[in-house]
């Protein structure tokens, strides 16, 4: 049996490792990313087996819980384990060419704790701990989205720090509360005794908790450090950001509510307010002409979409959320990828400025197009399956608030294809001004883009490939007294 | 023959067309060109055949189906005959373009995910070929540039807003029923609730009235039409825009059934009534804004829309006469309006992309070949007796009148003879009159484009005399729907309030026409003259224009045109600035004062209390 | 007798077409206090034309004519005159509606290609005034279509020789005054006569007519006059039981039709158009909507 310790060790080893490495050779830092999440990926699709049929329990210091620190590889922790080591193995060799300037080192080793931060989130059974990897995600995130060094970029990792410490802030007292409340800090043990306090006394350290997490799941009105970090950091670190960082954060949401306080009553006001949050974003990419903030906006509605589907909460809508957040993964980390090489050929974030890419990168425009249509929601690409169950879903429902809810959403999408389809419009049909010299990105930028390429393709036509996992791991999510049964026994 | 391989076929010729273009760009024409052919002589071979076959079983434990029956096949058989003689058209018309390669990919993907639409036996794999057409046809008609991304643009998002209220009648079918197979669905949901029908037919309704234009979520089409180019609007104008049709037969009678689906509603407010009201209220509107067009593409774009009105009339009443001159019509038009397209690309590429219609004139003495086209093409639109538009409108019209709908007959009726005014003026200001002085030299089309344009002309006046070839294949698929057979005979169909009997109007008009072409040779020889000698009296005229098209029919034009504008086109620029400018009302919330940003999460916080204090959520 | 039929009806309508065309010449002219020309000018002007030498534009343009003139001989196989009814059951009205409209559209085809704009402004009044009595025109035979429930015009005359006359009957009775109110427009005369205005178009669509061209013109003006005075005898006088109370009744109307519109000036086009969607359509709808009621 591997020990999905290795999953964060490895990456936070490392990261403080890096600079050691960099003593004997500048080069090799840069592989140091591609190394770590190689062997993380592996080790993650090497779980899956084993947490498909029971959930690994790790006990740090051989303390059982709810005593000690402990680590939940469940299907759920895996899943996103996994994602975390794709994302970040593409976007590492993405990198490898991308980032040229600057202090790399430090890019590397933050770019390592960032991704290991986050699969520390995933992973743990602790919510103190989750507090602590949050914050090593956050942190780390703050410091990179000012990388490029321009005024721009740190304006805005001011501005993305002073939330992030407000909603720090906010958890740090949800979770202080709670261990006031029930002296345990074990989420399984809190989701136990959680039933036997009152109503009022829970439900302060919920609203905390809920509103730290939701800063960085980009939950409405807790998003605006959103737009400003994703176009002002490097694209390598947008796709991240966008693709992981707050993927997690919902995950942290959503472990939250379902599993910790089991607030099922809560969920209708979710619903509204995934629906708000998407529409506010989508309307806000649509009014945008900057290619990146226009993609950072639109994964804010991308992430209505999910709290949306979570808050159905059936078995269907949260494998349908959870592969919502795979499709957004794929295609976002793949249209930032390409989006980066874009403006580094143009020169400009203008939507404006890419006109004849098709002929200028065409390889670049056609993985950019493929990003574009998948999220929108096109068969036969990743993102038609998962739209397809989030919408079933919520058809099953068959209340007429589901079904003008969903309407809604899909209203969403609408407005989602309308600007999705001017880029590409853009990319394809407009004579390029000047300079119409074709150059593609590099190799090590275009291997990320086809591998991205392909995993929504395949996903997209043969679903089954990971719906297994999906559907495990949605039914962790719902059903919180097996979790808890197979944390303390 | 499997149905699996006539779509590997159809999406393989696509591919490796584009792969041939970039391999060797010799062979990709002429592999195009054998591809679609094959295609439609394979699908001549499924005639006649039922089958039904599970080809995927990956997508969500949902087994994606293909099946064929007389109607599917009546649909492939047209869409991929169509298909062939547009990309046999297209040969000429885009060899001196760029990226070809890329039009003829995208030309033939949207051929193929018609056939895979008229063959889907699920929703899944419907739905999923419906999106490929439509974001490959989006592609097409960006093609042109310019002004041609708007019209992209318009065509995206409403067949976006389609496929999503598609999206959910579909899979709130698949909630209920826990099944997409259409075969299944169509023994389970015609006992469903009235009320639950008529949520279906709404959405499903308006997913097939924006493809088949239907007033009002006809915006798209006219731009379209006009902007994509010439050699696809085949295609496009064509089958592509009837699977609209094919959506609404399939959704009425194969899954509803005629015996829930007719008379569903309540009162006057009736489904079928509202549709066929729709259907008049399009052919009218459209017939009136077509005429006031002045481009020969937006003009045939508008008679498109209202011909699309007709196809909805008759089979909005259920009868199978009724139901076979709707079906009818969807071939009849998209035989004649295909070869009407194929004319005026003929000219444009000519002519140098000239469309305006007061700019040409004459072209019949330098293009007779694609002047026949046209006329043939008009007389279909029309419905003259002896072409194939006047069998099925015939039927129509006797459906409504027999069935007590004097207003839609007027409707289609009034339709049709607003249709002689534009599809005069469409022919006159290309073919007749005067011949500019600058296309003089203009040459006879190429064969590619005339090879198409013959064998229509010709399928038009087969169609036309001979009605009862089609008609019987339609008839099998009424009978499959549940109706009585009709009395068809090859020349037309026999009952006892009105018989139709072409072969007896063929043989008058040649008996006539035989008659008084040997009155008129008994005459003197006519002298051939030019334009100067009779109408300046052989007097030396300036080397202008002498050719009466501007404001051609300029008091009608005065009085009709307050009353026929697209509002709804105008009134949907008009929410899209809307829409543009509450976006960016909305995203001024992101003010960049980080002051605010952390008042926004306090009052979330805030927000949060308040909810459970009001309404103690929990 | 089916062929004797085919062979007659159209030569029939031939010469009483002409004697129209001479007779109206003739009316007009006593109307203006003059002695006029004798019945048979219109006959006599045929066969001269006939002899003399034409001008051709190309093929569209002699292919129009004759087709224009064939299609009005089609036509005649169509109308009931009395019994005689050669082509009864070949689709009935809708067919005899659509026929109508060839004839005239063989005439714009041939007058296009003769690339003058007097023929093209003629055509284009041409195609618009039938656009403007198409409209009362459809709504009238719709409402005799619904009231009879048949589309076959032969139906049609029968039911009135059992029952009594359409004009007569209260549910068809508008529509037949609507019918009459159009029926100057129907067939191009006065105050109608915007098509071929000699002094404003040269004559319009004719312009370019010369010779033998100019002579099946006028044929077919004349059979033109026929049909539509025929059309509305068998939809609204009952039709005939044999061939000379048919004409009879055919000339009454004509006659009639004549005193009132000689005394009428021509209108513009603009005016025609006003006209004809007013009243003519808003009686005619009335009538349909009366029949609807009645057929409830």
């Amino acid at each position: 049996m591997v020990n999905p310790v290795l999953l964060i060790a490895v990456p936070l080893g490392l990261a403080f490792a890096l600079p050691l490495f960099g003593l004997i050779s500048k080069r090799i830092v840069k592989y140091i990313p591609v190394v770590a999440f190689i062997f993380n990926f592996a080790l993650a699709l090497r779980l899956i087996p084993d947490v498909l049929k029971q959930a690994i329990v790790v006990e740090i210091g051989g303390f059982p819980p709810p005593f000690g620190i402990n680590l939940v590889a469940g299907p759920v922790g895996v899943l996103f384990s996994a994602l975390i080591a794709l994302a970040g193995l593409l976007v590492a060799v993405y990198a490898l060419a991308y980032i040229t300037e600057g202090p790399k080192e430090k890019y590397h080793m933050l770019y390592l704790l960032l991704l290991a931060g986050a699969t520390g989130v995933v992973l743990t059974g602790d919510i103190f701990n989750l507090f602590v990897f949050f914050e090593i995600l956050c942190i780390s995130s703050y410091a990179l989205v000012a990388y490029i060094g321009d005024r721009a970029g740190i304006e805005s990792a001011i501005k993305y720090l002073i939330q992030g410490a407000v909603g720090s802030s906010f958890l740090l007292i949800g979770i202080g509360l709670l261990y006031g409340l029930f002296g345990t800090l074990n989420m399984a043990d809190l989701a136990q005794q959680i039933e036997s306090a009152s109503s009022i006394s829970v439900f302060v350290p919920m609203v905390l908790i809920i509103t730290g997490l939701g800063v960085e799941a980009a939950i409405f009105p807790l998003n605006a450090w959103l737009p400003d970090a994703h176009s002002s950091a490097p694209s390598s670190i947008s796709a991240i950001l966008s693709g992981i960082a707050i993927e997690v954060g919902l995950y942290a949401v959503v472990r939250v509510l379902f599993t910790i306080f089991g607030a099922t009553n809560m969920f209708m006001f979710f619903a509204f307010l995934g629906v708000l949050t998407l529409l506010i974003g989508e309307m806000c990419a649509f009014a945008q002409n900057n290619i990146k903030r226009m993609l950072a906006y639109s994964s804010i509605g991308q992430m209505g979409l999910i709290v949306f589907a979570m808050a159905i909460a059936t078995s269907y809508a949260l494998t349908g959320g959870l592969f919502q957040l795979v499709s957004h993964t794929l295609g976002k980390g793949l249209l930032f990828l390409t989006a980066g090489y874009m403006i580094y050929r143009s020169g400009s974030m203008e939507i404006s400025a890419f006109e004849g890419m098709g002929k200028r990168m065409p390889l670049t425009s056609l993985a950019f197009t493929i990003g574009a249509f998948s999220l929108v929601g096109l068969p036969p690409f990743v993102g038609f399956p998962s739209k397809f169950l989030i919408v079933r879903a919520a058809l099953a429902k068959e209340e007429i608030l589901f079904t003008v809810l969903i309407g809604l959403v899909l209203l969403g999408t609408v407005i989602e294809g309308a600007y999705f389809f001017r880029v590409v419009q853009v990319l394809y049909f407009k004579k390029a001004n000047g300079n119409s010299e074709r150059k593609d990105a590099p190799v090590a930028g275009l291997i990320p883009m086809v591998v991205f390429v392909a995993f929504i393709l395949v996903m997209g036509i043969y679903p089954q490939l990971v719906i297994e996992v999906l559907n495990s791991a949605a039914s962790e999510l719902l059903h919180r007294m097996e979790y808890i049964r197979s944390v303390l026994g | 023959m499997s149905l699996e391989l006539l779509l590997i076929v159809a999406f393989g010729g696509a591919l490796l067309s584009y792969l041939f273009g970039k391999i060797c760009p010799q062979i990709r024409d002429p592999f195009a060109v054998i591809s679609s052919v094959a295609l439609a002589v394979m699908m001549a071979f499924l005639y006649g055949k039922t089958m039904e076959s599970p080809f995927y079983f990956g997508f969500l434990g949902l087994p994606l189906i293909l099946r064929t029956n007389m109607l599917a096949w009546f649909f492939a058989m047209a869409i991929s005959i169509l298909g062939a003689l547009s990309v046999i058209f297209s040969w000429d018309y885009v060899k001196d373009r760029e990226r070809t390669d890329f039009y003829y990919l995208m030309l033939l993907l949207a051929n193929a995910s018609m056939l895979g639409i008229v063959f889907a036996g699920d929703f899944v794999s419907f739905f999923v070929f419906w999106e490929i057409m439509s974001w490959s046809t989006f592609l097409l008609i960006s093609y042109n540039r310019g002004r041609a991304l708007g019209a992209g643009m318009k065509y995206i998002i409403m067949s976006i807003v389609g496929s999503v209220s598609m999206l959910i009648g579909m899979l709130s079918l698949y909630a209920i029923y826990g099944t997409l197979h259409i075969a299944t669905l169509s023994k389970l949901v015609p006992s469903a609730s009235s009320g639950y029908l008529l949520f279906l037919f709404i959405l499903f309704g308006i997913a097939f009235a924006i493809k088949n234009a239907l007033m009002p979520l006809h915006t798209w089409l006219p731009d379209a039409y006009a902007e994509s180019p010439t050699s696809f609007n085949g295609v496009l104008s064509g089958m592509l825009t009837r699977m609209g049709m094919y959506g609404f037969l399939l959704i009425i009678y194969v899954i509803v059934g005629a015996a829930r689906a007719l008379n569903l509603g309540p009162g006057i407010f009736k489904f079928n009534y509202i549709l066929a009201w729709l259907g008049a209220i399009t052919i009218v509107v459209s017939t009136f804004i077509a005429l006031l067009q002045n481009d020969a593409k937006q003009l045939l774009g508008w008679s498109a829309i209202g011909q699309g009105g007709y196809m909805i009339l008759g089979i909005a009443f259920g009868t199978s006469l009724g139901l076979a001159g709707g079906i009818f019509h969807t071939l009849n038009h998209a035989v004649y309006i295909v070869l009407l397209f194929m004319s005026v690309g003929a000219v444009q590429y000519r002519t140098g992309g000239q469309r305006d219609l007061d700019s040409l004139g004459g072209l019949i003495k330098r293009m007779p070949v694609s002047f026949i086209g046209a006329l043939l093409g008009i007389s279909g639109l029309i419905g003259i007796p002896l072409t194939n538009g006047f069998v099925s409108k015939w039927l129509i019209y006797k459906t409504l009148i027999l069935e007590g709908h004097p207003f839609l007959a007027f409707a289609a009726l009034i339709g049709t003879w607003g249709c002689i005014l534009y599809c005069y003026k469409f022919v006159h200001h290309i073919f007749l009159g005067q011949l500019p002085e600058k296309y003089k030299m203009v040459a006879r089309a190429p064969f590619s484009m005339q090879l198409p344009m013959i064998i229509l002309s010709l399928v038009i006046l087969l169609f036309g005399i001979l009605p009862g070839i089609p008609l019987k294949v339609i008839n099998t698929i009424g009978t499959s729907f549940g109706f009585q057979s009709l009395n068809v005979t090859t020349w037309g169909i026999a009952s006892e309030t009105g018989t139709l009997n072409t072969i007896n109007i063929f043989a008058a008009v040649v008996a006539a026409c035989v008659i008084v072409w040997l009155i008129f040779k008994a005459g003197p020889k006519a002298v051939p003259v030019a334009q100067e000698d009779t109408y300046a009296a052989g007097a030396a005229i300036p080397k202008d224009r002498y050719h009466y098209t501007v404001d051609f029919y300029n008091p009608l034009y005065r009085m009709i045109s307050p009353y026929f504008k697209d509002f709804i086109g105008g009134f949907c620029i008009k929410l899209a600035g809307w829409t543009q400018n509450v976006c960016h009302g909305i995203r001024q919330m992101y003010t960049g004062y980080i002051g605010h940003y952390v008042m926004y999460i306090v009052l979330f916080l805030a927000l949060l209390i308040f909810v459970q204090l009001k309404w103690s959520l929990w | 007798m089916r062929i004797v039929e085919v062979i007659l009806a159209p030569i029939l309508a031939l010469l009483i077409g002409m004697f129209f065309l001479g007779l109206a010449r003739k009316i007009m002219a006593r109307i203006h206090w003059r002695y006029g020309p004798p019945i048979t000018q219109p006959v006599i002007d045929v066969i001269r034309l006939f002899s003399q030498k034409s001008v051709s534009h190309g093929n569209m343009f002699t292919l129009g004519v004759l087709f224009s003139l064939a299609c009005s001989l089609v036509l005649i196989l169509f109308l009931p005159m009395g019994k005689i009814c050669p082509l009864s059951s070949s689709g009935g009205m809708l067919v005899i509606l659509y026929v109508m409209l060839l004839a005239p559209f063989g005439i714009a085809l041939s007058g296009g290609e003769a690339a003058n704009p007097n023929a093209s402004i003629g055509i284009s009044r041409k195609l618009t005034l039938a656009l403007g009595y198409e409209v009362p025109l459809l709504v009238i035979l719709l409402a005799v279509m619904t009231h009879y429930k048949t589309l076959s015009i032969v139906n049609i005359v029968s039911m009135q020789q059992n029952t009594s006359w359409a004009l007569t009957s209260l549910p068809l009775f508008l529509s037949g005054i609507a019918y009459i109110l159009i029926l100057p427009a129907i067939l191009g005369i006065r105050p109608f006569e915007i098509t071929q205005a000699a002094q404003e178009i040269s004559s319009g669509p004719m312009v370019e007519y010369g010779g033998s061209f100019l002579a099946l013109a006028t044929i077919q003006h004349g059979l033109n006059l026929f049909i539509g005075i025929a059309l509305f005898v068998n939809l609204f006088l009952g039709g005939a039981g044999n061939p000379p109370i048919f004409f009879l009744k055919m000339l009454v109307v004509f006659v009639l039709g004549l005193f009132i519109n000689a005394a009428l000036p021509r209108l513009r086009i603009e005016q025609a158009m006003r006209y004809l969607w007013r009243w003519p359509t808003l009686i005619a709808f009335i009538g349909m909507i009366i029949v609807l009621i009645i057929r409830r």
